[in-house]
C-alpha cells in the first residue's frame, strides 16, 4: 500500500508539474516534458502493478483469460482499464486517447458549442465509483452537490483548456503525443479488449485504474 | 604551467591548497533573477573571463598584469566590458516569449588585437567583437568636432585627419546574428578547431554554421522522429573535438553519448561511436531516466577523453572504449535517497556542468549548498570545497567540507538534511593553463587560485 500511495503521489505531482510547465517563461521545454512524462509512466506502471498484486489474492483470475497473467500483471490491469468504458455509461468504439485528444486541442469557441455536460457527467461517474478520487480531491468534494459540481467542472475545464496561443508553438503535437504515450501502453497490452471484457466483469476491482487513467489522461491532454 | 602535473586537490600534504582570490557580484540577500549567472567561460589564453546571466548581459573580466607596487594584485580579474547581449523577444507567430537568458558563451581563438565570442540564448546566437580604442580621429574635412556637417563654402583647404589619444574605451559590437535556425531550445554551441565553423545544438537538432555566414546553416544531426509520439530522447549537449575538425559528440537524455564523424557523411544521423554504460537494474527508480540524463559533455584538452556529467556523478570516457567509462566519480551520492524530494522541489532537473583543468589531470563540477567538487584523476582523491563569503579574506585557504550521509555527524560535517538546495553551483570554469578557477554561485562569481599562484 505504501508503494501504491507513493506512486500515486508522484503521479499527481507530475501532472501538476506538466500543467505548470505551460506557464513557464520561454515556453514548454521539450527535455523537461519528456522527463516528466517518463517519471509519470514509471509511477503509473508501479501503481498499477501494486494494485493488481494487492487484489490478486482476493479475486482469483479466470483460468481461460490469459495464458500467464502473473507474468504481466500491469498489462492485465491496463487491458481491463481499456475495456472498462465499454461496460460503463458510454460504449466507445475507440480507445479513450483518440476520444480525448481532439477535445483538448479545440479552440474555446468550439468548446462552447459542445454540451459541456457530457464530459462532466462522464467525469463525475468515473470518479464517484472509483477509489482514486484522491488524485483530484477538490473535484471529489464537489460531487456532493449537483450545482456545485457543474460550476467546479466548468472551472476545471476553463483551467485545463490550453489557451490557443500556447497549445501550439514549438510543440504542436506534444499534448497528443504525451497523452498517446500513456494510452500507447494500454494499446500494446497483450490481451485484446474482447478477451479482457469478461475479466473485467468478473473482477470489478479493475475499475479503479480506469478512473485514475482518465484523470491522468485529461491532465496530460490539458498540458 | 603552474601546478604542472598537479591541478589536483588539497586533500593531502603535497597537494594544492586552494585559496580565496576574489568574489564578484552583489552581497544582497534577495537576488534579482536577472543577476543569476547562467554561464562562465575563460578565453583561450585565460586572460579574459566571460560570464552571462539570466538578464541577457555578458560581463567580461580581464586579468590584471603583474604590478610591482601591488604584488598581490597579480591574477586579479577586473571588469573589462559589460554589454547587453540578448533582449527578451516575442515570437508572434508562435505566441511565445523568448527569454534573454544567456545559455552559453564560447570564445573564438584570438587572431587579432580584438577578441571575439559567441553568446546564445534559447534561439539566437550572436558573434560579438570586443575591441579597445584609445585614440580618436580629429580634423575631418566635411564635419566639425561635434559631428555636424560643415558649410562647404567655408572649407578653403583640405586637411589630413589625425589620431589623438583618449581614455581607453572597450567596445562590444555585434558582428553577426545567427537566427531562425532552431525550433527548440539551444543548449550548446561549440567552435570548431578549424576556427571557421561552429555548431549549435537544440533538443532535437544540431546545426553547423560558418562564422561569416548568417543566412544559412547545415543541419548535421536530426533526431526528431517522424512521429513525435515515438520521441524517447533529446540532445542535451554537444561539442566539437578540440583537434579533429570532423569529429563531434553529443549526449542524450538517456545517458548515452554519440560520436559523429562528418567525413563519413554530411548528415551525421548515424553515429560512428556510441558510448553507453549498462544500467544497474538494482538502482532503478522512478527517477532513473532523469538522473541518468547527461547534463554536460566536455572533451579533455588532449582530445583523448571526454567527460560527462549526470545528476549524481561525473564520468570520464576514453574515446577508444565505448562500453563503459574509464572513471566514475560520485559527486553527491548521498542525494540518491532524497530523489523524491528533489523531484518535488524541481532540483532534480538542475543541469550541472563540468570542466577539466589545463593538464587534464583533474576535473571539477558543482553541487548544492554552494559546494563544488574536484577529483584528482591520478591520485583518485577528491575534495569538496565551498564558495562562501564567510571565508572570503584574501588568500584565505579553503577548508575541505564533508557531508554526513547518515549515522552520527562528526564535528565540521554538514548533514544532508541541512544542505541548502537553493544555493547551487551549476557553472564552473578552470583557467586553461593555471590553477585558477571561476565558480558561479547564483549571482556571485568566486575566483579561487592555488596558494603558489
Amino acid at each position: 500500500m505504501e508503494v501504491q500511495k507513493e506512486a500515486q503521489r508522484i503521479m499527481t505531482l507530475s501532472v501538476w508539474k506538466m500543467y505548470h510547465s505551460r506557464m513557464q517563461r520561454g515556453g514548454l521545454r521539450l527535455h523537461r516534458s519528456l522527463q516528466l512524462s517518463l517519471v509519470m509512466r514509471s509511477a503509473r506502471e508501479l501503481y498499477l502493478s501494486a494494485k493488481v498484486e494487492a487484489q490478486e489474492p482476493e479475486v482469483p483470475l479466470p483460468p481461460a483469460r490469459s495464458p500467464d497473467p502473473y507474468l504481466h500483471p500491469p498489462r492485465e490491469a491496463e487491458a481491463a482499464a481499456e475495456a472498462a468504458p465499454s461496460d460503463g455509461e458510454q460504449p466507445s468504439p475507440e480507445p479513450m486517447d483518440t476520444q480525448e485528444a481532439p477535445r483538448a486541442e479545440e479552440t474555446p469557441a468550439r468548446c462552447a458549442q459542445r454540451p459541456a455536460k457530457v464530459s462532466r457527467k462522464r467525469r463525475s461517474c468515473s470518479l464517484s465509483d472509483g477509489g482514486d478520487a484522491a488524485l483530484v480531491p477538490s473535484k471529489k468534494a464537489r460531487l456532493e452537490e449537483e450545482e456545485e459540481e457543474e460550476r467546479a467542472s466548468s472551472d476545471v475545464l476553463d483551467r485545463l483548456q490550453p489557451p490557443p496561443a500556447q497549445a501550439e508553438g514549438a510543440f504542436p503535437n506534444l499534448a497528443r503525443v504525451l497523452q498517446r504515450r500513456f494510452s500507447g501502453l494500454l494499446n500494446c497490452s497483450p490481451a485484446a479488449p474482447p478477451t479482457a471484457t469478461p475479466a473485467c466483469e468478473a473482477k470489478p476491482a479493475c475499475r479503479p485504474p480506469d478512473n485514475m487513467l482518465n484523470v491522468l489522461v485529461r491532465a496530460v491532454v490539458a498540458f | 604551467m603552474a601546478g604542472a602535473g598537479g591541478g589536483g586537490c588539497p586533500a593531502g600534504g603535497n597537494d594544492l591548497q586552494w585559496c580565496f582570490s576574489q568574489v564578484k557580484g552583489a552581497v544582497d540577500e534577495d537576488v534579482a533573477e536577472a543577476d543569476v549567472i547562467s554561464t562562465v567561460e575563460f578565453s583561450h589564453s585565460g586572460d579574459l573571463l566571460a560570464t552571462g546571466d539570466k538578464g541577457g548581459r555578458v560581463v567580461i573580466f580581464q586579468r590584471e598584469q603583474e604590478n610591482k607596487s601591488r604584488p598581490h594584485s597579480r591574477g586579479e580579474y577586473n571588469v573589462y566590458s559589460t554589454f547587453q547581449s540578448h533582449e527578451p523577444e516575442f515570437d508572434y507567430l508562435k505566441s511565445l516569449e523568448i527569454e534573454e537568458k544567456i545559455n552559453k558563451i564560447r570564445w573564438l581563438p584570438q587572431q587579432s588585437a580584438a577578441h571575439f565570442l559567441l553568446s546564445t540564448n534559447d534561439k539566437t546566437i550572436k558573434l560579438w567583437k570586443i575591441s579597445e580604442r584609445d585614440k580618436r580621429a580629429e580634423g575631418y574635412n566635411l564635419k566639425d568636432e561635434d559631428g555636424r556637417l560643415r558649410d562647404p563654402f567655408r572649407i578653403t583647404a583640405l586637411r589630413v585627419p589625425i589620431l589623438k589619444p583618449m581614455d581607453l574605451m572597450v567596445e562590444a559590437s555585434p558582428r553577426r546574428i545567427f537566427a531562425n535556425a532552431h525550433t527548440y531550445h539551444i543548449n550548446s554551441i561549440s567552435v570548431n578547431s578549424d576556427h571557421e565553423t561552429y555548431l549549435s545544438a537544440d533538443d532535437l537538432r544540431i546545426n553547423l554554421w560558418h562564422l561569416e555566414i548568417t543566412d544559412r546553416s547545415f543541419n548535421i544531426v536530426d533526431i526528431k522522429p517522424a512521429n513525435m509520439e515515438e520521441l524517447t530522447e533529446v540532445i542535451t549537449a554537444a561539442e566539437f573535438h578540440p583537434h579533429q575538425c570532423n569529429v563531434l559528440v553529443y549526449s542524450s537524455s538517456k545517458g548515452t553519448i554519440r560520436l559523429c564523424d562528418m567525413r563519413s557523411s554530411a548528415l551525421c544521423d548515424r553515429h560512428s561511436k556510441f558510448f553507453e554504460e549498462p544500467e544497474d537494474p538494482s538502482s532503478r527508480s522512478f527517477f532513473s531516466e532523469i538522473i541518468s540524463s547527461v547534463s554536460d559533455v566536455k572533451f579533455s584538452h588532449s582530445g583523448r577523453y571526454m567527460m560527462t556529467r549526470d545528476y549524481l556523478s561525473v564520468k570520464v570516457w576514453d574515446l577508444n572504449m565505448e562500453s563503459r567509462p574509464v572513471e566514475t566519480h560520485q559527486v553527491h551520492e548521498y542525494l540518491r535517497s532524497k530523489l523524491c524530494s528533489l523531484y518535488e522541489n524541481d532540483c532534480i532537473f538542475d543541469k550541472f556542468e563540468c570542466c577539466w583543468n589545463g593538464s587534464d589531470s583533474a576535473i571539477m563540477t558543482g553541487s548544492y549548498n554552494n559546494f563544488f567538487r574536484m577529483f584528482d584523476r591520478t591520485t583518485w582523491r577528491d575534495v569538496t570545497l565551498e564558495a562562501s563569503r564567510e571565508n572570503s579574506k584574501p588568500r584565505a585557504s579553503l577548508k575541505p567540507r564533508r557531508v554526513c550521509a547518515g549515522g552520527k555527524r562528526k564535528k565540521d560535517e554538514v548533514s544532508v538534511d541541512s544542505l541548502d538546495f537553493s544555493k547551487k553551483i551549476l557553472h564552473t570554469a578552470w583557467h586553461p593553463a593555471e590553477n585558477i578557477i571561476a565558480v558561479a554561485a547564483t549571482n556571485n562569481l568566486y575566483i579561487f587560485q592555488d596558494k603558489a599562484n
